[in-house]
C-alpha cells in the first residue's frame, strides 16, 4: 500500500503515474464506494471520506477494511488539516475524519510520499 | 531538551509528544490548555485522557499564564497546545492582545525547569482562506510563535497524517 499526499494541486496524481506507472485511478470524488476494493489507485480519497460520511458509513472502519481487504491500493488524498478550524460541524468532522484516515492510511503503506511543487519526498520507506 | 511538534488537524501530533515523553524517567506533567466549554472540547479532552492514561502524567489545567507554574526540577513537560494557549492569550478581557512575547517568555520559564519540554502546536495557514482581521492576527501570531520557537527548540517535528517529519534536530523515539 501507498500513500502520496500534499496540498490541493500539488502534483499528486501526476507523481503517482510517473513514479509508480499507475494507469487506472479512480476518482474517490465519483466512483463507487465498492469498487476501490479492486482498485489499484484512488485519488480524491479525503473527498471520499466525505462521501462515506454522507452515506452514514464510518469512514474510519471503512478505511481499515479497505487496507486489510486491498493492501495493493495507492491512495492519493489532500493533506486538509493545516487551517483554521471550521465554523461548521459537519466540516470539522470530515476534517477530523480524514486525519484518521490519512494516519490509518500511512500506517499501513510501505511507502508515503508527500508531493510539494510537483517534487515527491519520501517520508516512509524509500525509493524503489 | 526542547522539541517542538506541529502538523494539521488529527495528524498523529499527541500520539508522538506522548511518545517522545515516555523516554523520560522524570515526574511527568500534562499541562492541558483547552477550555472545557461545549461537548466537542469535552470529547476530545476525554480521548487525550484515554491516551494519556496509565503513562503516569499529572495533568496541570491551565489556560493562561505558564508562568504561574511551579514545577520540580528535571521535570518532563508536554504542553498542548500552542493554538489553544495563543488564543486564550490573545482574546482575554474582551480584548485583542499580541501575546507572543509573552508566551515565548512562558516557554522559556518552564523550559528552565525542565529536563524536557515537548510543545505541541498546530499548522493553521495553509488553507488559503482569507479571514476577518481577528482570525488573520491569530494565524499571523501562533506563526510567529511558532518560528521564535524553533529557534531555540532542539527539534523540530512535523506530523504528516502520523509520519513524523524531523524539520531540525532529531527524533529521539
Amino acid at each position: 500500500m501507498k500513500l502520496i499526499t500534499g496540498g490541493a494541486y500539488s502534483g499528486k496524481t501526476a507523481f503517482a503515474v510517473s513514479e509508480f506507472g499507475i494507469s487506472d485511478i479512480k476518482d474517490g470524488a465519483e466512483c463507487s464506494i465498492s469498487e476501490i476494493f479492486n482498485a489499484e489507485c484512488i485519488r480524491n480519497y479525503h473527498i471520499f471520506v466525505r462521501r462515506l460520511i454522507e452515506a452514514n458509513t464510518d469512514p474510519v472502519e471503512f478505511t481499515l477494511k479497505l487496507c486489510s481487504d486491498n493492501n495493493n491500493i495507492t491512495v492519493i488524498m489532500n493533506e486538509i488539516g493545516c487551517g483554521i478550524v471550521p465554523i461548521e460541524k459537519s466540516e470539522r468532522l470530515w476534517r477530523e475524519k480524514c486525519g484518521k484516515c490519512g494516519c490509518i492510511i500511512a500506517k499501513n503503506s510501505d511507502i508515503v510520499v508527500r508531493v510539494i511543487c510537483g517534487i515527491g519526498t519520501y517520508i516512509k520507506g524509500t525509493r524503489i | 531538551m526542547i522539541t517542538l511538534i506541529t502538523g494539521g488537524s488529527k495528524c498523529g501530533k499527541s500520539a508522538l509528544a506522548e511518545k517522545i515523553i515516555c523516554v523520560f524517567s522524570g515526574r511527568k506533567f500534562y499541562i492541558a490548555t483547552m477550555k472545557p466549554y461545549g461537548e466537542e472540547a469535552f470529547c476530545a479532552i476525554e480521548k487525550h485522557r484515554e491516551m494519556r492514561h496509565g503513562k503516569g502524567f499529572e495533568t496541570i489545567e491551565k489556560y493562561t499564564d505558564l508562568n504561574e507554574i511551579v514545577l520540580t526540577e528535571k521535570s518532563v513537560v508536554l504542553i498542548e497546545c500552542m493554538g489553544n494557549l495563543c488564543a486564550n492569550e490573545m482574546f482575554r478581557d474582551g480584548k485583542v492582545i499580541n501575546p507572543t512575547e509573552k508566551i515565548i517568555s512562558d516557554i522559556k520559564y518552564l523550559a528552565n525547569m525542565c529536563e524536557c519540554l515537548t510543545i505541541v502546536t498546530n499548522e493553521v495557514g495553509n488553507d488559503g482562506i482569507s479571514y476577518e482581521s481577528g482570525t488573520e492576527k491569530y494565524i499571523a501570531c501562533i506563526n510567529e510563535i511558532n518560528r521564535r520557537i524553533s529557534q531555540f527548540a532542539d527539534n523540530v517535528i512535523e506530523c504528516v497524517y502520523g509520519i513524523p517529519v524531523i524539520l531540525k534536530g532529531e527524533l529521539c523515539c
